[in-house]
Formats: structure tokens, C-alpha cells, sequence
């Protein structure tokens, strides 16, 4: 229909649609952990039953595989702390970004209610906490009716 | 060539179609087999009441929500489970609810994201000031501090000079003045005009309505109603009120 479209057509056609990153981090994170549980529970595993042991190669081998096991909980302890990191540091910059909104807001109103920079840097003092005060110095200032009689 | 509920396919697949959408958060679907397409360089205006699933929709038409079914097509393609970043670059731009640009940047750092996609920043520049001058004036001015009106300016001038193809606008008139939601809804029926496909999703239907080709009406995570803008006006207030 115009250059627009066909561009659109073009582009969409070779775009590569896979899965989502954060599912596939899902993933990893659980693989991690799943590393990490078996290599320690297969290390331990295979330590204790090289403690039975009497024959120096049957103890070596356990001893390699419990060796090899402790690597892969390391590795898995590595995965899993890699992407567990990355979902809480998504979640950090969200409320750092959050964050940074709230300020730009409050700084937007305080200038929309015509405070100067320097009133910022004071306690916030509403209008009606303003109005208050005034109404209860004039009040304090004012003779009581029927007082001086 | 097949007729689908949001308007018809004049030539060929629409530059965006909705297929059978359903999405949920967590174990709560919100969308409920949505179909809805925006035909090339129309305005397809989607209505309804808070929490009828209209931003849903557009999250899940900007990739940023994987819907649990169903199908998401641009020009054809089916797209369904591309990230937001994949479908901004072939030209899907979305424009989200609320303020739509970085709050702690200037008016000209805003616009250089645009030189992401397309583009360098003196070009970016001369298009969105083209359009919008008052930007101009405030170029550099942190965004947040601009006003509701400017930033919406901010935020569909920098989707615009990505030249995209279809054009995803959410709660566009939100907090906003009257005033400036008629003049920004008279800048988006000016890019209708130039080609570009476009889906706003508005709770305030007078202010769209105006500009539609097409509008359609959500209630509960469905497509109730289609039809023209004149077809839709009078049945607005049940669809709002639940009538």
C-alpha cells in the first residue's frame, strides 16, 4: 500500500522470534540450582562411600567423582547466582527508575506552587499547615471578646 | 483475503492483526480471545472502562506481554513472543500509559534515543521541533519537568521520527486538558494521514472518536462491539456503565 508497509512487510518477515529472555533466565536459574544440589549431595555421597573403601583405586575414583561433583555444585552455584543477580538487579533498576520519577514529581510540584529551589532544601510545609498557623497567631493576638470589660 | 472484526483488509494482511489474544497475569486471564485488526493508515480507536484489558492488549501488541494464545501479526508475520525492542526496530512503536519519556533527561537526550532506530540527532531534532516547536524552545529542559501536554509532545515526536509503520498509543489524553488532548489528537489524525497505522486506547472515547476510521469496545477482557465511530457512540455509555 506505501513504502511504509512494505518495509514493515520486509522487516517483520525476517525477524527471528524466539523465547523470551526472562523465561529462559527462569531456566538457567533452575538449572543452577538443580547443579548445585546434586553436586553437593553426589559429592558427599560418594566421599562417604570411599570411606568403605579398601582398595586405593576404587577410593580414588570416588574421591574424583566427589572432587568433580563439588566442581559442578560451584558451577551451579555460579548459574544460579548469575541469573537469580540479573532478575533482582531488573527489579532494582525499576525501582531506581520509580524512584527517580517520585523525585522529579515532587520537584515539579513544589516549583508549580511557585516555592523557590531554597525552600527544597526545608522541611515541606503544606498551604493548609501555613494557613493554620497564621489563623492560630491571629487568633492568639486577638483580645477575647467581652474580656476587657 | 478475510474480513476481521476491527476493519476490513484493503490490500493484503493489515500492518497489525490480533488473532485470538488471550493473555493473563499469573493465573488471571484478562484477555479472552481478543481478535482485532488496525488497517493500513487508519486510526482504530479501543474503548472501554478501567480494567476492561485495553493496555493488556497493547502490551501484548508491543511484545511486552507474552500472550498465553493466540496470535500476533504485523503485515503478515506472525510476531507472537518477539520482544518490544525487535518489534520498535521493524517499526511497531508504542507510546505506553503515562509519561512515555525519561524524566531525568533533557528534551535533546530524549530525542537522541530516537538515533537508536533511525536516524542522527540534527535530523531527529529538525523533524520533532518541525512539529512540535515548543520543543524547541525547550530543548534543554529536563522532561520531567515539562508539562503533561509536552510530554506527550516529547513522547510521540521522539515515536515518530523512528518513521514507524504502526503506532500503539495508550491513554494518550491522561491528565491532560482538554485543549491539549484536542490538539494531540489533531497531530495524531495528521500522521494517520501520512500513512501510518494507528491504535489508541482511550477511556475518554469523545476524544478519540473524532479521528477514528475504526473503534471497537472491550468489556472484560473482550471485544464486545465493532463498528464505525458513529455506529459506537451511542452504545458507549452502556459499555461503560455496564448497562
Amino acid at each position: 500500500m506505501n513504502d511504509r508497509i512494505e518495509r514493515l512487510r520486509a522487516e517483520a518477515a525476517e525477524l527471528k522470534v524466539g523465547r523470551q529472555t526472562a523465561s529462559r533466565d527462569g531456566l538457567y536459574q533452575a538449572a543452577g540450582g538443580v547443579a548445585m544440589g546434586v553436586g553437593v549431595v553426589v559429592a558427599f555421597a560418594a566421599y562417604q562411600m570411599s570411606l568403605g573403601k579398601d582398595d586405593p583405586r576404587d577410593i580414588s575414583s570416588l574421591v574424583i567423582l566427589a572432587v568433580s561433583m563439588l566442581a559442578l555444585a560451584v558451577v551451579g552455584a555460579a548459574v544460579f547466582l548469575r541469573y537469580s543477580l540479573a532478575r533482582f538487579l531488573r527489579f532494582w533498576l525499576l525501582r531506581q527508575l520509580y524512584e527517580g520519577q517520585a523525585q522529579v514529581d515532587q520537584l515539579v510540584s513544589h516549583l508549580g506552587n511557585g516555592r523557590d529551589m531554597d525552600s527544597l532544601r526545608r522541611p515541606y510545609v503544606s498551604e493548609s499547615d501555613t494557613y493554620e498557623r497564621r489563623n492560630t497567631a491571629e487568633e492568639a493576638d486577638t483580645p477575647a471578646k467581652g474580656s476587657g470589660g | 483475503m478475510s474480513e476481521r472484526t476491527a476493519g476490513a483488509i484493503v490490500d493484503g494482511s493489515p500492518p497489525l492483526d490480533l488473532v485470538g489474544v488471550r493473555a493473563a497475569y499469573g493465573g488471571i486471564e484478562v484477555l479472552h480471545g481478543v481478535d482485532l485488526a488496525v488497517p493500513a493508515g487508519s486510526v482504530v480507536a479501543l474503548l472501554g472502562a478501567n480494567g476492561a484489558g485495553k493496555s493488556t492488549l497493547v502490551k501484548v501488541a508491543a511484545g511486552l506481554l507474552r500472550p498465553t494464545a493466540g496470535a500476533v501479526r504485523v503485515a503478515g508475520t506472525d510476531v507472537t513472543g518477539a520482544p518490544s525492542h525487535d518489534l520498535a526496530r521493524i517499526g511497531v512503536c508504542t507510546i505506553p500509559e503515562g509519561r512515555g519519556v525519561f524524566p531525568n533527561l533533557t528534551v535533546r537526550e530524549n530525542l537522541w534515543m530516537a538515533t537508536q532506530v533511525r536516524g542522527t540527532l540534527a535530523e531527529v531534532e529538525e523533524a520533532a521541533y518541525a512539529r512540535f516547536p515548543r520543543l524547541g524552545e525547550r530543548r534543554a529542559q529536563l522532561a520531567g519537568t515539562l508539562s503533561g501536554g509536552e510530554q506527550q509532545m516529547l513522547a510521540l515526536s521522539r515515536a515518530l521520527v523512528t518513521d514507524p509503520a504502526v503506532l500503539l498509543l495508550d491513554e494518550l489524553s491522561m491528565g491532560l486538558a482538554p485543549i491539549v488532548v484536542q490538539r494531540l489528537y489533531e497531530t495524531v489524525a495528521q500522521v494517520a494521514a501520512e500513512g501510518i497505522s494507528i491504535l489508541v486506547v482511550e477511556q475518554f472515547a469523545q476524544a478519540v472518536l473524532g479521528i477514528a476510521d475504526r473503534a471497537a469496545i472491550m468489556v472484560n477482557g473482550e471485544i464486545t462491539r465493532t463498528g464505525s465511530p458513529a455506529e459506537l457512540a451511542s452504545e458507549l455509555s452502556s459499555a461503560y456503565l455496564g448497562g
